[in-house]
C-alpha cells in the first residue's frame, strides 16, 4: 500500500528538471555509475554529497558521504538538504526513499544500466534531471560512436572467444564471475563469452574450474590496484591465455561500473581479445 | 517498582544513576542526528507549535521518536533475557544466542531474503511487507521450542541439554545461513548484512507496532520471575523446596526470552554483546539479586543500546555506523575496565 503511494508519487515526480528556481539545484547522488554521469557532465558543482560506492573520480573525496546506496540514512541524507536524490533502482531502504519524498527531496531511481543503451539513455536521464539535456546528448553521441567503433572492430574478429572473468576484491578474495553478472554483460557487448559456465553471480574461485575452464582470454577486475596477486594462482598463470598475453588487469569499477566509462572498459577486454597472437610463440 | 534483596521498596543510589542516565540518553537521542534542527524547533515540535523548520516534526516524531522507542524496547529485551538465561543456566557466559533463538530468527530472515523469489514466494504473498519480521519472529520461537523439547524429559526440563540442544541448533542454522550466503546473489547480500550486523536505520512507528506488543509482553512478565531464580541461585533442587514450581519457572523464562528476542531480531536484526554484559554491569552496580538485576537490567540494557545508536549515528554523519559495531566498540573496553578494577565477575 505504502509502496503503491510512493511508486504513484514517483511517477507523478519522474524526469521533470529540477532546476526552474533561480538557485542552482543540490544533488545527492548515490551509484557510482550516476556519480561518475555526473562528473562526465561537468556538474560536479551542484554534488553535495554522494554514497560509498562513488570513488570515481577522486574529486568524490571531498564530499560528504551519506553511506552505501542500499542503506541510505533518511536522516544522513536529508542533512544535506538536497533537492535532488538520483540513485539506482538498488537503492534501499524503502522507508528512507519515501520519508525523503515527503520531507520535499525529488527521489529518482534509475533503471539499472546493463548494456551500452541503457547506459546512453541513462546519461540523458541524468541530463535532463539536471536540466542539461543537450550537454547529456552530445555526450551520449560521443559514447555512442565510440561504442560503435569497438563494436564493429569485435565483429570483425568473427569469433566468440571464451573469457575467464575473475573478480579480486578484497584481501584473499578472488571470485569467478558467472551468469546474471556485470562482467557477463560487458563480455556480450565485445562478442565474447563467458568461460565460466553453470555458476550464477560471483562465487568463489575454484582452482580446478579455472583449469577446466579453458578461456582465450583472462580479464580480472581488482577493486584496488594491485589486488590480484599472480604468485598465488599459479593456475591461472599456467592459461594458456595467461601466457600468450591475451589478458587483462584493470579497475573494477571502470569495468563493471556500466557508467560513461563503459567504452574505455569494452575498448580494454576487445584488445586483449584479438591481442597479437605471435606472443604465444613461448608456448609449450 | 523495585524491591532490594530484603523486599522493600526503596531507591538505591544505582537506581537513580541509571535512571538519570537513561533520560539524559533519550534526550540526547532525541535532539540529535545528522539532521541539524534548532532547539527551539524541537521544543515546538513537543509542545504542538509550528516550527520553523518545515521538516523538523517530520524528523522528530517519524524517524527520531520510533527509533528511540524501538532502540530502548530492544536493548531492554536482549539484556533482560541474558539476566534471565545467566539466572536459569546459573552460567555468566549464558545470552539469547546461546538457546539458538537469534540464530533460528536470522536464519529464517536470510532464508526470506534468499529464497523469496523462489521457493517461498507463496509466503511473501501471503505476508505482504511484513515477510522478514513475521518470518523472524517464527523462527526465533521455533528454534527455542525445538531446544526445549529435546530437553524436555517426561515432563522434566534438563537445563544441561537445553544449553547443549541451543549449542547444536546454533551450528545447524549458522551452517544453513552459510549455504543461503552462498547462494545469495550479490544483491541480496548486501540485504543479508543488515540481519548479521544489526541496525535500527530503518525504524518506523509500524516496525514498533509488529515489535512492542511482543517485547512489552516479554517485559512485562519479568518481575514474576525475579523470586524463582533468586531461588535458582541456590541451586536447581532448592527451587522446589522453596515452594516454587521449577518446571513452570523455566517454561516461563525460556517463552519470554523466544518471545522477546524473536521480535527484537526481527526488526532490528542481530545486535550481540547487550545480553551477554549488560547484566554483569548490574550484578556489578547492585548485587546478584534478581529483584535487582531485572528492572536494572532492562533500564540500562535500553539506554546503552540508545547510546550507542546515536553515536553510531553521529561519528560518520551523514553515513551511519552499524549498531552492533559501535555496542561492541563502546560496551566491551568498558566492561573490560570493569573488570581489571574489581577481578570479578
Amino acid at each position: 500500500m505504502r509502496f503503491r503511494v510512493f511508486a504513484a508519487f514517483l511517477l507523478v515526480t519522474v524526469l521533470f528538471p529540477v532546476a526552474q528556481a533561480g538557485e542552482p539545484p543540490r544533488v545527492v547522488t548515490a551509484d557510482g555509475a550516476i556519480t561518475e554521469i555526473v562528473y562526465r557532465l561537468g556538474l560536479e558543482s551542484l554534488l553535495v554529497g554522494v554514497d560509498t560506492t562513488s570513488g570515481y573520480p577522486e574529486q568524490t573525496e571531498s564530499l560528504p558521504k551519506v553511506g552505501y546506496l542500499r542503506a541510505l540514512p533518511f536522516e544522513g541524507v536529508l542533512a544535506l538538504k538536497p533537492d535532488l536524490l538520483i540513485t539506482s533502482e538498488q537503492a534501499a531502504p524503502e522507508d528512507s526513499l519515501e520519508r525523503l519524498g515527503r520531507a520535499g527531496v525529488q527521489v529518482e531511481k534509475l533503471p539499472l544500466a546493463r548494456s551500452p543503451e541503457a547506459v546512453l539513455e541513462r546519461i540523458v536521464s541524468v541530463g535532463r534531471l539536471l536540466g542539461e539535456e543537450d550537454r547529456a546528448e552530445s555526450l551520449a553521441s560521443e559514447l555512442r560512436s565510440k561504442i560503435k567503433h569497438i563494436q564493429q572492430a569485435s565483429l570483425a574478429r568473427g569469433n566468440q572467444p571464451k573469457v575467464l572473468f575473475i573478480l579480486a576484491a578484497g584481501n584473499h578474495s578472488v571470485m569467478l564471475a558467472g551468469e546474471g553478472t556485470a562482467a557477463s554483460a560487458l563480455l556480450d557487448t565485445v562478442g565474447a563469452v563467458n568461460a565460466v559456465s553453470g555458476i550464477q553471480g560471483y562465487k568463489p574461485a575454484n582452482r580446478e574450474a579455472i583449469l577446466a575452464s579453458r578461456p582465450d582470454a583472462i580479464v580480472i577486475a581488482e577493486s584496488t590496484p594491485g589486488q590480484f596477486d599472480i604468485r598465488s594462482w599459479s593456475e591461472v598463470e599456467r592459461l594458456e591465455a595467461w601466457q600468450s598475453g591475451h589478458r587483462l588487469v584493470a579497475d573494477s569499477m571502470m569495468l563493471l561500473g556500466f557508467g560513461p566509462r563503459l567504452p574505455d572498459a569494452m575498448a580494454a577486454v576487445n584488445d586483449v581479445l584479438s591481442a597479437p597472437s605471435n606472443v604465444a610463440a613461448n608456448d609449450p | 517498582m523495585i524491591r532490594d534483596a530484603a523486599g522493600r521498596i526503596g531507591y538505591s543510589p544505582s537506581l537513580l544513576v541509571a535512571l538519570s542516565a537513561a533520560v539524559l540518553v533519550a534526550l540526547v537521542s532525541i535532539t540529535s542526528g545528522a539532521y541539524p534542527l534548532a532547539l527551539a524547533d524541537i521544543l515546538s515540535v513537543f509542545t504542538g507549535q509550528e516550527a520553523t523548520d518545515p521538516v523538523a516534526s517530520m524528523v522528530l516524531l517519524e524517524v527520531r521518536m520510533p527509533r528511540f522507542l524501538l532502540g530502548f524496547l530492544v536493548g531492554a529485551v536482549l539484556a533482560v533475557s541474558g539476566a534471565l538465561l545467566q539466572g536459569l543456566f546459573r552460567n555468566p557466559l549464558a545470552d539469547p544466542g546461546l538457546i539458538g533463538v537469534s540464530a533460528g530468527a536470522s536464519l529464517a530472515a536470510i532464508a526470506v531474503i534468499v529464497l523469496g523469489n523462489t521457493w517461498l514466494g507463496g509466503w511473501l504473498a501471503m505476508t505482504g511487507e511484513w515477510a522478514l519480521p513475521i518470518a523472524a519472529f517464527l523462527g526465533g520461537s521455533g528454534t527455542v521450542l525445538l531446544a526445549w523439547r529435546i530437553a524436555n524429559r517426561s515432563g522434566q526440563t534438563a537445563v544441561a541439554t537445553l544449553l547443549l540442544a541451543g549449542i547444536a541448533i546454533n551450528a545447524v542454522a549458522g551452517a544453513a545461513t552459510g549455504l543461503l550466503t552462498f547462494y545469495a546473489t550479490d544483491e541480496e547480500l548486501r540485504s543479508l548484512t543488515f540481519w548479521t550486523m544489526g541496525s535500527l536505520g530503518h525504524a518506523g512507528w509500524d516496525d514498533l507496532l509488529v515489535g512492542a506488543p511482543f517485547m512489552l509482553l516479554a517485559l512485562l512478565a519479568t518481575p514474576w520471575l525475579a523470586r524463582p531464580l533468586d531461588a535458582f541461585l541456590l541451586g536447581e533442587s532448592v527451587v522446589g523446596h522453596l515452594g516454587y514450581r521449577t518446571d513452570t519457572i523455566k517454561k516461563a523464562a525460556i517463552l519470554v526470552v523466544g518471545l522477546g528476542v524473536g521480535a527484537a531480531v526481527a526488526v532490528s536484526g542481530l545486535i550481540g554483546f547487550v545480553g551477554l554484559v549488560v547484566p554483569h554491569l548490574v550484578r556489578q552496580m547492585v548485587g546478584a539479586s534478581h529483584r535487582m538485576v531485572l528492572p536494572l537490567s532492562i533500564l540500562v540494557g535500553g539506554t546503552l543500546l540508545v547510546a550507542a545508536d546515536s553515536l553510531a549515528r553521529v561519528v560518520v554523519a551523514p553515513a551511519e555506523l552499524p549498531i552492533g559495531l559501535m555496542m561492541a566498540l563502546i560496551g566491551g573496553p568498558f566492561f573490560l575496565a570493569l573488570l581489571l578494577r574489581t577481578k570479578v565477575i
